[in-house]
């Protein structure tokens, strides 16, 4: 039987799949020492572009398609800001601001021009959840984390890679060292550019399918301005987690708990109390965290920096 | 002019040209390093020395000349992969180090597939073997003293078979027996091995005799002298580095020791800083000076004596009124001034005028209107007698030269003649002429009757200028008679 608290583990889980996505990357990005604001840009650009394409292309290879379009899309968005941020050496929050507004219009607009007032109904395909036989029968934990979308699933194994990724191998150092001392890394023969380059763009592609997931695996269809602001949640969730690929998931998870709990408390029966609290539920746990943990963040030193060497 | 073709030189740099904006920094430089040596290259600060090198490096691209390694010329753009790659490592005066990662990740950054710090560790441990140059892989650079890290940058060429290592003034930070240890081990280096070379860049004169075989000497981008060590004595290098005007008083600067003031006749000497079992602890809540009891009376420079990190940065924070004590008694007049080490980011405004940056001494204290008028004729009159090289007291600070801005800050802090002044290597990337201005206007505080509390991370120059000195080990102070052995060895938490 589904008790609410199923329900809740499982709306938390699904809330924090997106989020932890768009953070992933994020997090790649800033660990190169490169913030990037134009996350929201990117992920209601992959969006839009799983919509299209999951519609046109129709049925079950329609939403691989859509996912494929999703990180193209993300990783488009994310060349302007590359190009602006890593080669012209741009001021980052401004470029990143700019993105995000363009990407939110420019969306906006092609919505209307391809949908018409119409909208897009009911065409797009999208991917249900895929319960894992035995797994999802546990109790508690059962439903919340081995009844979901596949997508849900490359998050399991996208954590612990990254984890190892970082720590593991000389490209992780490579692009650890860019982000805390780039003068160090060009030292010792590591090219910071181009490992910004990678890693913006890599970040662009989990933020595009950070996008198509809002669209195939949850809405199913493409409302303007849909990202609504989880591009900024999720920046927020790297410094919480740490900018350690663990902790963002973590982190992710919690977000997505307090946005859940509108649910949990709905089935509760707690109607007099006004949804919008639930809603702000999350941004306060992240004024709180930051609070408490900021004495001991550990950013990348060079993050945001204009300059990329000295020399 | 080529390499004599039995002897190829194992770094060949010939031609170079560099320009930044209006400076030429390289004017038709040549540097040949024969293999088996070390070759020193001097020069003043600006002379070109480090440019030169990161040439050499790859991390300049010079406008003409051309890199010779081996024998075979290098390919443009000539990038520090390529260097490594060909067997060239360089220390650079300010480290090149990750602070927040380990010392095994950093000896492995730069190569490429999968990173396994056990492997590492073992490397690390085989060289701390084969060289003396121990470390422990595991720590967090950070964590370091300066002398490990310094440590870590050397063990990171050689973990990548470096033949032809470019050290950037490596004495510069370190104690004077680490210093000979440094020395001695480069020698044994160039030694090894007929395919090893070091380059040396320096300025101290007497590294420069004791240890290279070959000296090249660089003049405002210029070579003005490439000889064989043996034929070189301290006067000619001298000549060489500051052109013949400048040599008189540059040498009685650096090897003379001035004459103390210290005359006892001339009143009563009365303690203005006093401190009595203090307690210090820095920001983090890591105590930093234990116990420090000390005094610095009128008309006497005392200087602090230790090593980077040996709790001096929070003394004379302490002292200066920046920093709380934990415990402990500890007077200071209320108008003690401050000179930080770091002018750019501690003292001055860059983009701002000089006499805005004169009026923000005592910004904190004021109120209402600002009396720009009299400010501007402060700082006139400042320039005047001071004689601090600027056109106006218009001007932004950054247009000054670091010696200038130096004087400028200096004659801030005595403007309104305070009782005490703590200053914090005052002379820090300075050069000759620079450097003894400084000391003048010091010596001239102090016998205009300021009690001053120094402290400099060169021994020679703490020794140059104090009266009295105080040698500070892991946060544990005491009073030394100020000789170079004696103070060098409390440094390092010696006993004498």
């Amino acid at each position: 039987m589904i008790t609410p608290l199923d329900d809740f583990l499982a709306a938390a889980v699904r809330t924090a799949t997106p989020l932890a996505l768009a953070a992933l990357g994020e997090c790649i990005t800033e660990r190169s020492g490169v913030i990037n604001i134009g996350l929201e840009g990117a992920i209601i650009c992959g969006a839009f572009a799983a919509t299209v394409t999951a519609g046109a292309v129709g049925g079950s290879s329609g939403v691989a398609a859509g996912f494929a379009a999703g990180a193209v899309a993300g990783v488009l968005v994310t060349l302007l800001f590359m190009l602006f941020t890593v080669y012209l050496r741009a001021d980052q929050i401004i470029t990143g601001t700019a993105i995000t507004l363009f990407a939110l219009g420019l969306t906006g607009l092609l919505y209307k021009t391809v949908y018409g007032t119409t909208g897009v109904g009911l065409t797009i395909p999208t991917t249900g959840e895929l319960p894992i036989p035995g797994l999802s029968q546990l109790p508690v934990v059962g439903r919340a984390f081995f009844a979901q979308p596949l997508v849900t699933y490359g998050l399991y194994l996208v954590v612990p890679l990254l984890a190892w990724w970082f720590a593991r191998t000389h490209a992780g150092l490579a692009l650890r060292a860019t982000g805390e001392s780039p003068d160090a890394a060009l030292a010792a023969g590591v090219q910071p550019r181009r490992v910004q380059a990678l890693a913006v763009l890599t970040g662009g592609a989990f933020a595009g399918v950070a996008g198509a997931t809002l669209v195939l695996a949850q809405s199913g269809t493409f409302v303007e301005g849909m990202s609504a602001g989880k591009g900024f949640i999720a920046i927020a969730i790297v410094v919480l987690g740490r900018w350690s690929p663990i902790g963002v998931a973590g982190a992710a998870l919690l977000f997505g708990g307090a946005s859940a709990l509108q649910y949990l408390f709905q089935s509760l029966g707690w109607r007099e109390v006004p949804y919008q609290l639930f809603l702000a539920l999350p941004y306060v746990l992240t004024l709180l965290v930051l609070a408490r943990a900021s004495a001991r963040a550990q950013a990348p030193a060079a993050l945001a920096r204009r300059e990329l060497t000295l020399g | 002019m080529s390499a004599p073709a039995a002897s190829p030189s194992v770094l060949t740099l010939r031609g170079v040209h560099k320009r930044f904006g209006d400076v030429h920094a390289l004017r038709d430089v040549t540097l040949e390093v024969r293999p088996g040596t070390v070759h020193a290259l001097l020069g003043e600060n600006g002379a070109g020395k480090s440019t030169l090198m990161r040439v050499a490096f790859g991390l300049v691209r010079p406008d003409a000349g051309t890199i010779v390694v081996s024998g075979s010329p290098m390919a443009t753009p000539f990038t520090p992969l390529q260097a490594i790659a060909r067997g060239i490592g360089m220390v650079h005066q300010h480290f090149t180090l990750v602070s927040a990662m380990t010392v095994a990740e950093n000896v492995a950054l730069g190569a490429s597939g999968r990173y396994a710090p056990d492997v590492v560790a073992a490397r690390i441990r085989d060289i701390g073997e084969r060289t003396g140059l121990v470390l422990d892989p595991a720590a967090r650079v950070s964590d370091l003293p300066v002398s490990a890290q310094q440590r870590c940058e050397i063990v990171k060429a050689l973990a990548r078979d470096v033949r032809v290592l470019i050290l950037d003034e490596p004495t510069a930070v370190l104690a004077p027996d680490e210093a000979a240890a440094l020395l001695q081990w480069v020698r044994h280096f160039a030694d090894a091995d007929p395919s090893h070379a070091v380059v040396l860049i320096t300025h101290k004169l007497r590294d420069a005799l004791a240890m290279a075989d070959d000296i090249t000497v660089l003049r405002r981008g210029q070579r003005v002298l490439c000889a064989a060590a043996r034929e070189c004595t301290e006067a000619s290098l001298a000549d060489a580095m500051l052109g013949p005007d400048e040599r008189a008083r540059a040498l009685d600067e650096e090897v003379v020791p001035h004459m103390t003031s210290h005359d006892d006749s001339v009143g009563a000497h009365h303690e203005v800083v006093f401190a009595d079992a203090l307690d210090v602890r820095d920001t983090r809540g890591v105590m930093r000076v234990k116990r420090a009891s000390f005094a610095v009376r009128t008309g006497e420079i005392v200087g602090v004596a230790a090593v980077e990190g040996s709790g001096q940065h929070e003394l004379l924070r302490a002292v200066a009124g920046l920093l709380p004590t934990t415990s402990g008694r500890l007077r200071v007049p209320d108008d003690i001034a401050f000179v930080p080490e770091d002018r750019h980011r501690d003292a001055l405004l860059l983009d701002a005028s000089l006499t805005e940056n004169l009026a923000l001494r005592d910004a904190g204290t004021r109120r209402g209107r600002l009396p720009w008028a009299e400010f501007a004729q402060r700082t006139r009159d400042l320039l005047d007698q001071r004689d601090v090289r600027a056109a106006s007291a218009t001007v932004l600070a950054r247009t000054l030269s670091g010696g200038n801005q130096q004087k400028f800050i200096l004659a801030r802090a005595l403007d309104d003649a305070p009782p005490a002044l703590v200053v914090e290597n005052p002379t820090r990337g300075l050069d000759f002429r620079a450097t003894a201005a400084v000391h003048d206007a010091l010596r001239d505080a102090r016998d205009a009757g300021i009690a001053i509390l120094l402290y400099s991370s060169d021994l020679d120059e703490v020794l140059q200028l104090a009266d009295r000195v105080l040698a500070l080990h892991d946060g544990e102070l005491r009073a030394v008679p100020r000789d170079r052995d004696i103070v060098g060895r409390a440094m390092l938490g010696a006993a004498s």
